[in-house]
Parts: C-alpha cells; sequence; structure tokens
C-alpha cells in the first residue's frame, strides 16, 4: 500500500486540511498540527510576540481557568501541547481513542479562546527569563548562536539573538500585544492537521470540523521580505564559559538554495554522507580512528519556505584538544569536497535512506511528523509516495556538482564555546 | 514451533521460550501495524556489577562492542555500523546500573542480520587494546559533556551521598580516572564473565513471522554454549542509613537546583506501585501538587521527580529548577512540607483517580511501536522479571490512598533523606 493510500484526506472547511491515517496500534491517537505565525511572522514589532502567543495557551480560556484545563488533561492522562517555530504555531496532542472528542474540543477552545491573564504573563516570563539565564552556560546554544548570528542579518528569517536581547524581548511583552497578535494569527487560512492511531476518520474529521469552523480567517501576511544573508567570510568566533568540561564547535556557512531547488537533495546528500549519521566520514575518522569527540554530525538548516539556509557541522571536544578536533574536522571537510564521494558511499546511504523512511513510520508520532512537515510545505499527500524515487535518482556527479557550487571552504565560519584553553 | 526452544509462559500476548542448548531467553510479541521489527539483546551486567577501579567498565565495553567481532568488523567489509546503518536501521546500545542493552530497528526484510550481528558479537568480540585507547577518549569526552550539565553533576553528587557502600553509588558513566585507566584485560574479562546466552534476554516485537525468526535465533545463538561458571551476584547490600544527608555543589552557572531524594525498596518490592502513583500526586503534570505550589507560583521554571525500579534500592527523588533569586531552602522547605502534608493527610481519591488515568495513558503509549515495547520490557527484564511490564497497570489499579499514605510514612521520612543543591557561583 502506497503512503497516500493510508492516508485520508479532508478538506471541509476553507483553511483548514485534516490527514488521517488509522493503524493497527491500540487505543491511542497522536495528533499535530500547525498554522502560520511563528516568530518571524512577528519579527517587525517583537518576534517573541508569537512565541509567548502560543506558550499563553494553556493558562487559560475565557471560559476555564488554567487548572481546569490541567485537570482535564490529567484526569484522562492526555497532554495538548503548544510549540512556536520560526514559521508555525504548532500544537500536539496525545491521548486515548475514547478521549479524542475532549480532546479535540479543548483544543480549539484553548486556540481559539486563550485568556491572556496578566498575572499568568508574569509569572510565565519569569520562568521563560530563568530557562534563557540557564541557556548562557549551555556551550552548544551559546556556540549555536554566535554562529547563526555571524551568517544572517538580525532581519532574516533564520537570525537568532543572543540571550540577553531575548530576555529584553520577554520582558517587555504585554497582554495587549498578546491579543492583539492573536486577533491576526490565529486563524483559519493555513492550518493543517495530523492524526494517526486506532481512531474513525470520519468521526474525527466531523469533531475538528465541529471545534474548528467558528474559526474567523486569520490576516497575517504571508509575504516574506527580508535581507538577504550576510557575505560569507572566514572567521573564528570564541565564547569563553567558565568551569566546563566539554567545548562545542560549529563549522559551516550560508548556502544559496532551499529544499525547492532542483540541487537541494543532491546537496542534502552531499551533506549527509559527510556526517548524517555514525558510518558517515566524520564519525567515522574524528570519531571512530581519531578517538577526538563523542559526537560529530553534519546537516543543513533553515532551508524551507522558499529561504535559503546554511549547512554545519556540529562538535564537542575536551578543552586540551580543541585546537586538534578542530584541524582534525576541518580536513575532513576539505577532503570531501577535494575529492566527492564515491559511489560506493551514494549507493549505502540510498538504502539507509529508504529504510529510515520505512522505519520512521513504525510510531504514531513518526507518521504524524512525515505528513504535517510535508503540508506544511504545501505538499500534496503523493509527494510522499515517490520518496524512494526521488532518493534512486540521485547520482554522484551531481552531488559532486552541488558540493562544489554551494559549499567554499575557504570561507566557513568557526565558533566555538566552553572553557577554552 | 521448533523443538529446540521451551515455551515458558506467556503474559498479555507476550510469549516467552528458552533456547534448550545455551539457555537464551527469548520474549516475542507479533504487531504488524508497521513493516518494522525491533530485536534487542539484554544482559545482566550494568554499573552495579563494577567496583572501584574500574567503574564504568560496563560502559566502556559497550562502546568496544561494535569495534568488531569475528563476522562483523571493518577488515571484512561488514562492520556492525556500516551494515545496519546501510539498511536504514536504528541502531544503539545502552547501559544503566542493572543491564546492558544493544538494539535494532529494522524493516521487517533484515531481521535476520540484526539476529546474526548480536548472535556474533555475544561471544565473538574483538575487544582489542588498539580499539579501547581511541574509544576511551570518546568515552571520556561523553563523561565531560555529562560534567557540563549542572542537573547531571547534582544527581550525580546525590547517588553518590546517598549510596555509600553499594555500588548504585556511582553513576554509569564511571569515575573519569577509572575510565582513563581500566585496562583491556579487565574489560575482556568483565567480557568473558557475563556476556553468555544463559545470561541474556533476547527479544523480538513487530511484524516477523515467530516459527522463522525462532529458527534464526537457534540458527545464529544456537552455536553458543552456556557458560561454565555460574554467574557471579552482587551481594552488597547498603547499610540502614541513620539520619539526614546534605550535598551542595558550587560551580559557575545562571539558576540554582534543589534535589530530595528518600531511599526507595527494590524494583520488584510489591511498594513499587503505590511510591510511583505517589510521584504522580506529587509532580506528573500541571495539576499536581508541586507544579501547582512551585511552578505556578513561579519559584522554579519546572521540575520533575524519578523513581525508577531498579534490581536493588532507588531513590524517589524531586528536582526543582529554580527561577533567579529564588531561595533553595523555600524550595525545599514546600516540597519537605507537601511529603509531611501527606504522610499526615494522605491523598484524596480524586487525585489518586487522576494519577491512575495518567499511567492508563502512559501504559497505552508505551505500546506504540516496536521499540517502545522493547525498550520497556528491557527495564523489567533488568529488574528481574520480564512481566513487571505486563502486570503493572493491573498492580497500579489496584493501589488505594491507604497505600499511598502508608508508602509515603514509610520511605519519605527524614532519616532516610538525601538533599541535595546545585549554587551557581557568578
Amino acid at each position: 500500500m502506497s503512503f497516500s493510500e493510508k492516508v485520508l484526506v479532508f478538506e471541509n472547511l476553507d483553511g483548514l486540511s485534516t490527514y488521517i491515517a488509522p493503524t493497527q496500534v491500540d487505543g491511542v491517537v497522536t495528533l499535530s498540527g500547525s498554522l502560520k505565525g511563528g516568530e518571524f511572522h512577528a519579527k517587525k514589532s517583537n518576534s517573541k510576540i508569537a512565541s509567548l502567543s502560543g506558550s499563553m495557551l494553556d493558562k487559560g480560556t475565557v471560559k476555564k481557568s488554567k487548572h481546569d484545563i490541567s485537570e482535564a488533561l490529567d484526569s484522562i492522562g492526555a497532554d495538548i501541547n503548544f510549540i512556536v517555530s520560526n514559521h508555525h504555531i504548532n500544537f500536539t496532542a496525545h491521548c486515548l481513542s475514547n478521549d479524542l472528542e475532549k480532546v479535540i474540543l479543548l483544543l480549539s477552545e484553548m486556540l481559539q479562546e486563550p485568556r491572556y491573564d496578566s498575572d499568568e504573563l508574569t509569572i510565565l516570563k519569569k520562568r521563560i527569563i530563568a530557562n534563557l539565564e540557564r541557556s548562557k552556560e549551555d556551550t552548544r546554544k551559546q556556540a549555536n548562536i554566535n554562529f547563526v548570528s555571524q551568517l544572517y542579518p538580525i532581519a532574516h528569517p533564520n537570525a537568532r539573538y543572543n540571550i540577553d536581547d531575548t530576555i529584553s524581548m520577554v520582558d517587555n511583552i504585554s497582554v495587549e500585544q498578546l491579543k492583539d497578535y492573536h486577533q491576526k494569527a490565529y486563524g483559519l487560512g493555513t492550518i493543517n492537521i495530523a492524526a494517526v492511531g486506532d481512531v474513525d476518520p470520519d468521526s474525527l474529521n466531523q469533531l475538528i470540523i465541529n471545534g474548528f469552523s467558528p474559526m474567523a480567517k486569520q490576516s497575517i501576511s504571508n509575504e516574506y521580505n527580508f535581507p538577504a544573508p550576510n557575505k560569507r567570510v572566514h572567521k573564528f568566533i570564541e565564547c569563553i564559559i567558565k568551569d566546563k568540561t566539554s567545548c562545542d564547535l560549529f563549522v559551516g556557512q550560508s548556502i544559496d538554495i532551499n529544499d525547492n531547488h532542483k540541487d537541494y537533495h543532491s546537496l542534502m546528500m552531499g551533506i549527509y554522507i559527510l556526517g548524517g549519521n555514525f558510518s558517515a566520514r566524520l564519525m567515522q575518522t574524528v570519531r571512530d580512528e581519531q578517538g577526538l569527540t563523542y559526537g560529530i554530525g553534519s546537516g543543513m538548516a533553515g532551508c524551507s519556505y522558499g529561504i535559503s539556509g546554511h549547512w554545519y557541522t556540529w562538535g564537542t571536544f575536551s578543552p586540551d584538544i580543541l585546537d586538534k578536533g578542530c584541524d582534525a574536522t576541518v580536513e575532513q571537510i576539505n577532503s570531501w569536497f577535494e575529492t566527492g564521494i564515491t559511489e560506493e558511499e551514494l549507493q549505502a546511504k540510498k538504502t539507509t535512506f529508504k529504510g529510515a523512511f520505512q522505519v520512521s513510520l513504525d510510531t504514531t508520532s513518526g507518521f504524524v511528523d512525515k505528513i504535517l512537515t510535508n503540508a506544511e510545505k504545501g505538499r500534496s499527500i503523493e509527494y510522499l509516495d515517490k520518496y524512494n524515487e526521488r532518493i534512486d535518482a540521485l547520482d554522484k556527479q551531481s552531488i559532486n556538482k552541488a558540493i562544489h557550487q554551494y559549499i567554499d571552504p575557504k570561507s566557513l565560519t568557526t565558533s566555538v564555546a566552553g572553557s577554552l584553553k | 514451533m521448533s523443538d529446540l526452544f521451551q515455551h515458558v509462559r506467556s503474559s498479555q500476548g507476550i510469549e516467552e521460550y528458552q533456547l534448550k542448548s545455551n539457555d537464551l531467553k527469548v520474549l516475542m510479541l507479533q504487531n504488524s501495524s508497521s513493516p518494522v521489527a525491533t530485536f534487542m539483546v539484554t544482559y545482566h551486567v550494568g554499573s552495579r556489577n563494577e567496583a572501584i577501579g574500574y567503574t564504568g567498565s560496563t560502559h566502556l565495553l559497550e562502546h568496544l562492542m561494535f569495534k568488531g567481532s569475528r563476522n562483523y568488523n571493518k577488515e571484512k567489509g561488514t562492520a556492525i555500523w556500516d551494515e545496519l546503518q546501510s539498511i536504514g536501521a536504528q541502531i544503539n546500545a545502552t547501559t544503566w546500573n542493572d543491564r546492558t542493552n544493544y538494539f535494532e530497528v529494522v524493516p521487517k526484510e533484515h531481521l535476520e542480520k540484526a539476529i546474526s550481528i548480536e548472535a556474533d558479537r555475544m561471544r565473538f568480540s574483538f575487544i582489542k587494546d588498539e580499539d579501547r585507547q581511541p574509544e576511551m577518549t570518546v568515552v571520556r569526552n561523553e563523561y565531560e559533556r555529562g560534567e557540563n550539565s549542572p542537573f547531571d553533576v547534582l544527581d550525580k553528587n546525590v547517588w553518590a551521598t546517598a549510596y555509600q557502600a553499594h555500588p548504585y553509588h556511582h553513576s554509569t558513566i564511571g569515575w573519569r580516572s577509572d575510565i582513563e585507566n581500566v585496562s583491556t584485560e579487565r574489560l575482556k574479562e568483565f567480557y568473558d564473565v557475563y556476556y553468555w546466552p544463559n545470561n541474556a534476554t533476547a527479544t523480538v516485537i513487530g511484524d516477523f513471522d515467530k516459527d522463522e525468526t525462532l529458527a534464526l535465533i537457534a540458527k545464529h545463538f544456537g552455536v553458543h554454549k552456556r557458560s561454565e561458571h555460574t554467574i557471579p551476584k552482587v551481594y552488597t547490600e547498603e547499610p540502614i542509613q541513620e539520619g539526614p544527608r546534605r550535598v551542595v555543589v558550587r560551580r559557575s552557572g545562571q539558576t540554582g537546583i534543589v534535589a530530595v531524594a528518600h531511599k526507595t525498596p527494590e524494583g520488584l518490592n510489591s511498594d513499587t506501585h503505590a511510591l510511583h502513583i505517589l510521584g504522580r500526586i506529587l509532580c506528573d503534570g500541571k495539576s499536581s501538587r508541586l507544579h501547582r505550589k512551585i511552578v505556578d507560583q513561579g519559584l522554579a521554571s519546572s521540575l520533575f521527580m524519578y523513581d525508577f525500579p531498579f534490581k536493588d534500592n532507588g531513590l524517589f527523588i524531586t528536582y526543582a529548577f529554580l527561577t533567579p533569586n529564588t531561595d533553595h531552602q523555600k524550595v525545599e522547605d514546600i516540597i519537605l512540607n507537601e511529603y509531611t502534608s501527606i504522610k499526615t493527610e494522605g491523598v484524596e481519591q480524586k487525585e489518586l483517580d487522576r494519577a491512575i488515568a495518567q499511567t492508563k495513558a502512559t501504559v497505552a503509549f508505551s505500546r506504540d511501536g516496536s521499540y517502545a515495547v522493547a525498550s520497556a520490557l528491557n527495564e523489567a527484564i533488568a529488574i528481574g522479571d520480564w512481566q513487571f511490564y505486563t502486570t503493572y497497570l493491573d498492580k497500579i489499579k489496584s493501589v488505594t490512598v491507604k497505600d499511598i499514605k502508608k508508602v509515603a510514612k514509610k520511605y519519605l521520612h527524614d532519616d532516610a533523606s538525601t538533599t541535595g543543591w546545585f549554587v551557581p557561583k557568578q
């Protein structure tokens, strides 16, 4: 059975698509959904408005206090969570199949009628700021923020604010700003909902229609006007954090490509061969042969929704051998760039991708993620049927050409954080 | 069913077999919801089986088990990671107090490869000194990454303070100097003592044919004999604690952490289920008692508790991650006052009902996917009875409010407590 044959697609409301896949799992359902309205959409005023508009959804509705909501969920062992990413407001729910109606009704109420109480906002800000303060001692986060900050101007959707600026942004948000953002962003228009598990598709679809039909249309702009990434330069950034026994390293650069581009899959496969899993080059050499790190890998980020992103290599090293680790990493990047990938590597990774896709569907959450990510990118469910074909179509020449076209080892940005020697 | 196996027992669809030739236990649960199967081998050896001088050895050995065996090695072009990742398998191994497990989640047509690899490295691993040297520094970096985390450091200190004689005193990663200095001979000795079919359980969950899979297990694992020696037992018992203990970790950082721990019985003790429910009432979900009194008041950004059942005793620990300028003592007092309240007044029936409903959903989700089932079974195997997993919900449902008050009074007393603070140094 093809992927699309397992999934029923409903388009009963204007601006809300529902994807439901009944499976043989016993008695549970995973539901995940999203709508456009992430931090980038609020960036002109304060991107954290979008983030807090989502974090406040479980702090009470017009009809229910936060304790009513938590009691309702905890009493049936269900959970509803909201996370606001760069582009989307995301929601997830896990529950027993018998409790689906209660959960959908509560979810739709939380999305449509938040209380946005000022006392609750004060407490939430305090908790968020505590987490942000804590992240100042997180070597990985600090190395990544400094790395990304070099790649993009602050108005770019992939840019990251430093921790102090983020704290200031959180601290300055008012209830009025949240209400205003909610009115614009939380509506029909770009909602996708995926549900997988022990579920009757028609009943669930009807529940979603009932719950979401009162929603008005969202009125945020889908226009993306932003500056280009910063010019690539060879740069080394250090961040000293006291009393850390392991340093984090990010090295990479911006790349002028997004996931709709014809070369995207070639470049993605090339980077995967460099550092996508344990049997990729970086782990085989820097970890397995040289013993310099517990973990090192490579990937792409920020390349969706028509936006060009970046590629990176990340690894951890003891402060005593950080220089050696950086050199070994760059040596592998240079070797990969100069000699390219081999046919043997490509064939092995093709079967890796196809097998991993099959394995990822073994859980309801893995299945849901595949459906929702595809829908968020505006692709039909049939796009997933051709996953193996797209992988099989990749060839060595195109991959090596893409590596040379989009990667420039002479202008890598390197960021390290930790108790540097 | 093959006559090479003896059927031992069944529970909730899970069947236990034993390979007659070498006493390897096999657990099987068929589920064809997706064309995937998980194969896992659990060995009854963990950091509990270590002592001073070779702490962390079980874990270091687990790393060396990926370096090559007779039929799966780089020289032959059949390295374990390459063989399994090239088919898209999820593959890894983990070590904890009471067990070490190796697993593969594979497209079902590749199940034999997973079985073959695990059988080969059960007795034919190389464990070479030339492999230990670079892998030691890999593991040391894993240790260093853990030491970066204030929570990890505090947690290690709490266990090391609460347990003085019993090997749960040290964490699974071990002490740094032991990681650096343990010899390859010591690791090989460890391997030769514990890695035998009669000290292991193979678990198969997912989409597979039972008879064919049993035949494959017999084909690949049947080449091994049972050990000629008796697998050694751990006989060290923790002396009774006779007073509260405290530990403070001061280190550069931004925000404080409070940990309140109390000793608990061995995992298979009949009080375990009531303690689990008590933990949920205190900390699980936004309607839990401590979430309302600490997180909802802005005193902590988050909190959680754990009381993992182990083969021997454990800890019932509540952790609170403080907001800036929150006083450690204030949060510690709130936690202890709540414990006192439950010891004197007990809990309400609706709190118990809610905790049981939460557990029911958690158990249902623990069957979502073949790996989830194998993983949950793995922990039950480790504490000594895989049916701990299949009977868990029924036992949880039988817990009463009276049981909860009883276990609170029995275990959450001052003389069995260890309190830990992480105090950030600016």
